[in-house]
C-alpha cells in the first residue's frame, strides 16, 4: 500500500500503548501510553524511581515489557530485528560510555558493527556531524576516554546520530553538565527536532530547561503518566503529586547546576 | 627405582609432625595441616590401588571410564569454584571440557605419541590428567572472568547494543578479555619453565630414570599440548557462554547477584 507524504505525516511516528514493566513482582510501569510526533521534543520528567528510565528502554527495546505494545509508524517494534530497531530508535545512556580508541573510531563503531565502509575524518558525513554536534576537529585523534564528560556526552550524541535515527532517547543526558552546558545541549535537541525534523525523548529533572525546549511535557509518578501537556502543566499543575513535585526543590532542578 | 618400606613412609610422616609441632608451638591451629596429610596418604594409596588395577586389565574400558571420571570430576570442581554460573553450566563447561581435553588427549596420546596398544594407561592417564586438570583451572579462569566482565563492561555492552550492535558484537570486548585471563596461566608456566622451577612431569621422568633428554622432550610437548586444549576448551565455554547472558532479542540479562 502506497501512501502520500501527507497522509505519512498523519501518523504519529511512535505510539505507546498500555505498556506495562514488571520487576520481580513490583510493578515498575502502569499501563503507559503516550504519541511522539515528528520532530516532536519531549521531556519525561518526575521523582526518581517514577519509572523513567525503564519506560525509555522498553522503547528500542534494550528490556522487554510485561504488557502493552510500541508502534513505530504503526508497526509492531516486536515485528523488526532489535539491531535495525535499535538504529531507528537511538539510545543515550544516562553515563556517556566510550569505547577503547580514539573520537573518530567511537564515532566510526556504528559503521563497523554493520560492517560498512568506514567514512575518514575530512568525509561530509563525519564533519557534518562535528559542526552539527560542536565537536573540535582536533578531538578526532584523541583517546576518547580521555575527554571531559562534556565532550563525551557530545561525542557520544554524535556517534547515535550517526546510525540516522528517526528518534533519539536520551536518559538524564544534562545531569552531569553544568548549566551553560545543559542550555547548549537543550538547543542543540531543539534544533535537531526542528530544524531535521528528528524526534526526541528525554528524561529530565531539569525543570528549567524542559520549560524552556519541550513540545510536549509528561509527568511520570509512581509507574503512571499523571499529567501530560506543554510547558504550562508546570505553571499550572492539576495533580497533588505534581504540585508536590514542583514544591520540593530537592526532587528536580530548576535553579542551579547539581554539584 | 628404589622403592619405600612403609618405615620410609612413616620417617617422612614424621616431618609432617614436626610441622604441626612448630605451628602448635606458635600457638597455631593444626587439625586442618593434620586431616590434609591423612587424606593425601588414604586418596594416593586408593589411587596407586586402582590405576595397579587398571594396568593390571590390559583393556580400553576401565582406561577410558577412568578418564571419563576425571574429566567428570574436573566439571564438578570447576562448578564448585565458581560464583556465578551461566545457564546451562554444566552443558557448556561438561562439552567444552570433553572437546578441547578429549581431542588433546587423543591427539598428543594417540597420535603423536602412538603407543602400543593406543590406549596404554602409562602414557594416557597421566597425560590426560595434566590436560584435564589444566583445562580445568583455564575453564574456571574464563568462566569467571566472563561473568565479572561482563557485569563491569554493562554500561559498553548496552551502549554497544544501542547502537545497532549483535549481542556477540556487544560482548566482544569481554569475552576476548576473558580468553586472555584464560590462557594467562599456561602462558606464564611456559615461559618460566625450567628458570623458575623444574616442572613435575620431566623431574618424576627424571626420577624414575629417563634419559634427560627425553624427559625435556615430553615437557616440552606436554606444555604445546595443555596450551591448545585450555584455548580450545575456553573458547568453546565463552562462545556458549556469552550467549547466556542475552534473551532472544539481544537484550542483556544479568542475573540478579547471589549474595
Amino acid at each position: 500500500m502506497l501512501q502520500t507524504d501527507s497522509e505519512k505525516e498523519a501518523i504519529p511516528l511512535l505510539q505507546v500503548e498500555n505498556l506495562s514493566q514488571q520487576h520481580q513482582g513490583v510493578t515498575v510501569l502502569r499501563q503507559v501510553s503516550l504519541l511522539a510526533q515528528r520532530g516532536q521534543l519531549t521531556v519525561i520528567t518526575g521523582p526518581s524511581g517514577g519509572g523513567k528510565s525503564t519506560l525509555l528502554r522498553l522503547l528500542n527495546r534494550l528490556d522487554e515489557p510485561s504488557a502493552g505494545r510500541v508502534l513505530l509508524e504503526e508497526v509492531d517494534t516486536r515485528s523488526l530485528p532489535p539491531m535495525q530497531l535499535r538504529c531507528r530508535v537511538a539510545m543515550m545512556l544516562q553515563r556517556p560510555t566510550m569505547f577503547a580508541g580514539s573520537v573518530l573510531e567511537n564515532l566510526q563503531s556504528s559503521y563497523r558493527l554493520r560492517r560498512e565502509p568506514l567514512p575518514t575524518a575530512d568525509s561530509a558525513e563525519i564533519q557534518r556531524i562535528l559542526t552539527l554536534c560542536g565537536i573540535d576537529n582536533e578531538l578526532l585523534p584523541r583517546a576518547a576516554d580521555r575527554l571531559s564528560i562534556g565532550q563525551q556526552q557530545r561525542v557520544s550524541l554524535a556517534r547515535a546520530l550517526l546510525t540516522a535515527p528517526q528518534i533519539l532517547l536520551l536518559d538524564e543526558p544534562t545531569s552531569a553538565l553544568d548549566r551553560p552546558s545543559a542550555d547548549r545541549l537543550g538547543d542543540l535537541l531543539k534544533r535537531l527536532c526542528h530544524e531535521l525534523g528528528l524526534t526526541v525523548m528525554m528524561v529530565s529533572h531539569d525543570l528549567r530547561l524542559a520549560e524552556r525546549i519541550a513540545d510536549q511535557l509528561l509527568f511520570l509518578c509512581a509507574g503512571e503518566i499523571v499529567e501530560r501537556g506543554g510547558a504550562e502543566i508546570l505553571r499550572q499543575p492539576v495533580s497533588e503529586q505534581l504540585r508536590q513535585f514542583l514544591a520540593d526543590p530537592q526532587l528536580h532542578r530548576s535553579q542551579e547546576a547539581q554539584p | 627405582m628404589i622403592d619405600l618400606t612403609l618405615l620410609d613412609l612413616a620417617l617422612v610422616y614424621g616431618l609432617v609432625l614436626l610441622a604441626a609441632a612448630l605451628v602448635r608451638l606458635r600457638g597455631g591451629e593444626i587439625r586442618g595441616l593434620l586431616i590434609a596429610a591423612l587424606r593425601m596418604g588414604l586418596q594416593l594409596f586408593a589411587v596407586g590401588y586402582l590405576l595397579h588395577l587398571i594396568f593390571a586389565l590390559e583393556s580400553a574400558a576401565p582406561v577410558l571410564l577412568v578418564l571419563l571420571l576425571m574429566g567428570g570430576m574436573a566439571v564438578h570442581t570447576v562448578a564448585g569454584r565458581i560464583k556465578e554460573k551461566m545457564p546451562h553450566f554444566y552443558k557448556v563447561v561438561g562439552s567444552a571440557m570433553l572437546v578441547g581435553c578429549g581431542g588433546g588427549t587423543i591427539y598428543f596420546c594417540v597420535l603423536v605419541i602412538g603407543p602400543d596398544p593406543w590406549y596404554d594407561p602409562r602414557y594416557l592417564i597421566p597425560l590426560s590428567g595434566m590436560i584435564i586438570g589444566n583445562a580445568m583451572t583455564g575453564a574456571s579462569l574464563a568462566a569467571e572472568r566472563l561473568a565479572q566482565e561482563i557485569r563491569a563492561r554493562r554500561d559498553e555492552v548496552e551502549t554497544a547494543l544501542c547502537l545497532g550492535a549483535t549481542a556477540r558484537q556487544a560482548s566482544l570486548p569481554a569475552v576476548r578479555s576473558a580468553l586472555n585471563a584464560a590462557l594467562i596461566p599456561s602462558v606464564n608456566a611456559m615461559a618460566a619453565m625450567g628458570i623458575v622451577f623444574l616442572p613435575g612431569m620431566m623431574t618424576g621422568q627424571i626420577l624414575s630414570g629417563t634419559e634427560p633428554m627425553i624427559a625435556v622432550k615430553y615437557q616440552i610437548a606436554i606444555m604445546c599440548v595443555i596450551t591448545g586444549s585450555v584455548a580450545v576448551t575456553s573458547v568453546l565455554i565463552l562462545q556458549q557462554g556469552y550467549r547466556s547472558y542475552f534473551s532472544r532479542y539481544d537484550q542483556l540479562q544479568l542475573p540478579e547477584k547471589a549474595e
